[in-house]
């Protein structure tokens, strides 16, 4: 089952190149993802047998990354085929680096080996640089040479953080997850915190932490709307995937508090940085890039926290990637009727396209975080999480920056909304496939947020407990 | 065999001083040719008498990619554009060869106090990699041109090899060889965004002035 996951969108992937017409390589993705959804949606009841000698194993915390990956990628190609009505150009190549993402992507997810993960992680990056310059202009084709340096280098670093870990394993023979767990106490230490800053420094410029998140607002800002929307949602929980596996290795080696302190430290980075930039931005998708690097720092805090911070990390995951949907396919539609992002063109969107407007609140409201979406609850839990571990600094510095964060995305969203359009705009009719994409995970959202299922908080659990955080004073 | 192991460490570093001093980007794609080709030889003097299949393959297929492949798509990403040579470096040429030296001997000295376990066949093989990292990385910032930063990339990579070819058991040859593809698309991909940089370029400054063309990117 695990290989057919990985294998079917390859396989489509290669097939989109053959002459078919853009209507049917849309249709072939919309497909695609929604079969890869109904078998991970099986998965939910079972969990299928590991594959190829355990370097490909399914465990609660893959699940859950790749029920996201699968759900953004399923109301992805929903928003796509009203997005494609409208655009001219070519989708074979992006339609064939989608379904290599996906193919990708699935493999990090059940990826038990740490070489392997290293290969997945690096492959998602080279599938979805092609992917951010679509639009093939000056800015978008500097975006994506930061995009691909910075994130090729920082993964090289991972690379060499792997074979640190293979250095400290030398008793162990192997990168296999479950044999480096056993083998935990016999980690010659020194080797493993070289090669724990190493995996922090490489997976964390993959995932946009500061200080290394300088190609985020560049490569958001400049890729349309679904494209960021993989980006912010799916593709930077792969590398954090990593670093809870690492995590998992650090709780059974007694090596969480120097792990846990280096992560402490640069979520709080992450959390700055961006409260300060976001006030002089005029660009939506890039207010909503700095918005994703704080809530990244948001994950690697709650990693760093204990139990309590653990479970809202997994919780903020799923919430952070949903909240990612509606921003970012807003600001994909919003971006195609005015052919701008930029606050100072766009205007008066909730005269012009009420639905639009309605959404743009909807994203300002998830992506700070606000009551009744679940984004606040994670958030709640993480902070909780800090004080409860006597952080207490850090925690009036989260609450800070996190108003700095809905100050400023207010201001622009709220700016964009109201105020009058600069000269008659001829309103296109709003398409149904874009709208429902975003109607259906602002439900989502708000639902998980008033009542959270059982089956959800029984998968959050057993992933908590797999990491085995024994840490803090929880 | 151990010398001969020493001595294609101190050969890879030097490669990379060269490629740091050098401004011509066809002769920095040769040398780092050179340098892959060595770090390709390197097994068989490692496992000098013992050397088994698996590892005789992956030297094969990295000295396939990476001394002949990569270069030619190097030297495909340049036919175009007046970019024969690097413009203006941020750090001069002869001090960044100065910087170099320095950063190598500050290396040398950290690695004093790395041990690795078991019984390393040269104590060359950290030392020489973590500089050609870190000469890597350096030609990687301070110079302007993208095809001299995809080079500055590789440099890093052949470094971080060095590092691997001492510990070969603990990877599967299946997960070598998806690193070593995996680097080969990277360099294939960032060679098309240079193209694309390129075309771009020249039709936005066409008319305004044909000298800077290719300046930058």
């Amino acid at each position: 089952m695990l290989t057919l996951l990985i294998l079917m969108p390859f396989l489509c992937a290669l097939g989109v190149f053959l002459p078919v017409s853009k209507d049917f390589r849309l249709k072939l993705f919309l497909v695609v993802s929604l079969c890869h959804g109904l078998i991970v949606a099986s998965f939910w009841k079972q969990l299928p047998p590991g594959e190829y000698h355990g370097f490909l194993v399914l465990d609660s915390l893959g699940l859950i990354v790749l029920s996201i990956i699968s759900f953004l990628f399923s109301s992805v190609s929903v928003f796509m085929i009203g997005y494609f009505k409208n655009e001219p150009r070519s989708n074979r190549v992006f339609t064939a680096c989608l379904l290599f993402l996906l193919s990708t992507m699935s493999l990090v997810a059940v990826s038990y080996h740490f070489g392997l993960l290293w290969v997945a992680i690096e492959a998602t990056t080279l599938f979805s640089a092609p992917l951010i310059s679509y639009h093939r202009n000056q800015q978008s084709l500097e975006a994506t040479w930061r995009y691909l340096l910075v994130c090729s280098v920082g993964i090289a670093l991972a690379l060499l953080g792997t074979f640190f870990l293979a250095i400290a394993a030398h008793n162990v023979h192997t990168l296999l997850l479950p044999a480096l767990l056993k083998g935990a106490s016999s980690l010659s230490t020194n080797w493993m915190k070289l090669s724990i800053i190493f995996f922090i420094v490489g997976y964390g410029c993959k995932m946009g932490l500061a200080p290394t998140h300088s190609w985020k607002p560049e490569a958001y800002g400049q890729a349309t709307g679904m494209v960021a929307v993989l980006m912010a949602g799916a593709l930077t929980q792969c590398p954090f995937l990593a670093l809870i596996r690492i995590s998992q290795i650090c709780n059974r080696a007694g090596l969480t508090e120097f792990y846990s302190s280096i992560l402490i430290v640069s979520g709080l980075l992450s959390l700055i940085v961006p409260a300060m930039f976001i006030l002089g931005e005029r660009n939506i998708k890039r207010a909503f890039a700095y918005s994703s690097i704080e809530h990244m720092g948001i994950l690697v805090l709650g990693l760093g926290l204990g139990t309590v911070g653990l479970f809202g990390a997994l919780f903020h995951m799923i919430n952070n990637a949903l909240a990612k949907v509606i921003m970012f396919l807003t600001a994909g539609s919003v971006a195609q009727k005015y052919g701008s992002s930029g606050a100072d063109e766009v205007k008066g969107v909730i005269h012009i396209y009420p639905m639009t407007g309605v959404f743009l609140i909807a994203a300002l409201l998830a992506g700070t975080g606000v009551f009744p979406f679940a984004t606040f609850h994670s958030e709640l839990l993480i902070l909780n999480a800090a004080i409860i571990s006597k952080h207490y600094f850090l925690a009036a510095i989260g609450v800070i920056c996190l108003a700095f964060m809905f100050i400023g995305i207010g201001r622009i969203v709220l700016g964009v909304i109201h105020g009058h359009p600069k000269e008659p705009v001829l309103a296109k009719k709003e398409n149904i496939y874009m709208n429902a994409a975003i109607v259906v995970t602002v439900m989502l959202l708000i639902s998980i947020g008033l009542w959270m299922p059982l089956p959800l908080e029984k998968l959050i659990h057993n992933a908590v407990t797999l990491i085995g955080a024994v840490y803090g004073t929880v | 065999m151990t010398s001969w192991v020493d001595a294609s460490c101190i050969i890879i570093v030097f490669l990379s001083l060269i490629v740091l001093s050098n401004y011509r980007v066809a002769a920095m794609i040769r040398v780092f040719s050179v340098q892959s080709f060595v770090l390709g030889l390197l097994p068989f003097f490692l496992h000098a008498s013992s050397i088994s299949n698996q590892d005789v393959f992956i030297a094969f297929v990295t000295m396939v990619l990476k001394a002949v492949l990569v270069p030619s798509i190097l030297f495909w990403a340049i036919r175009h554009v007046s970019m024969r040579s690097e413009v203006k470096p941020i750090i001069g040429f002869s001090s960044s060869i100065i910087f170099g030296a320095m950063l190598i001997a500050g290396v040398f000295w950290v690695s004093l106090s790395l041990k690795l376990p078991g019984k390393p066949v040269s104590d060359l093989i950290l030392p020489c990699s973590l500089s050609t990292v870190l000469l890597g990385f350096m030609i990687m910032v301070t110079r302007t041109r993208a095809v001299t930063q995809v080079l500055g990339y590789l440099i890093m990579e052949n470094g971080i090899f060095l590092f691997a070819v001492s510990l070969s058991d603990v990877m599967p040859v299946l997960i070598e060889m998806g690193i070593l593809l995996d680097i080969f698309v990277a360099v294939f991909i960032m060679a098309i965004v240079v193209n694309h940089i390129n075309e771009e370029f020249e039709k936005n400054t066409a008319s305004v002035s044909q000298s800077k063309m290719g300046e930058t990117f």
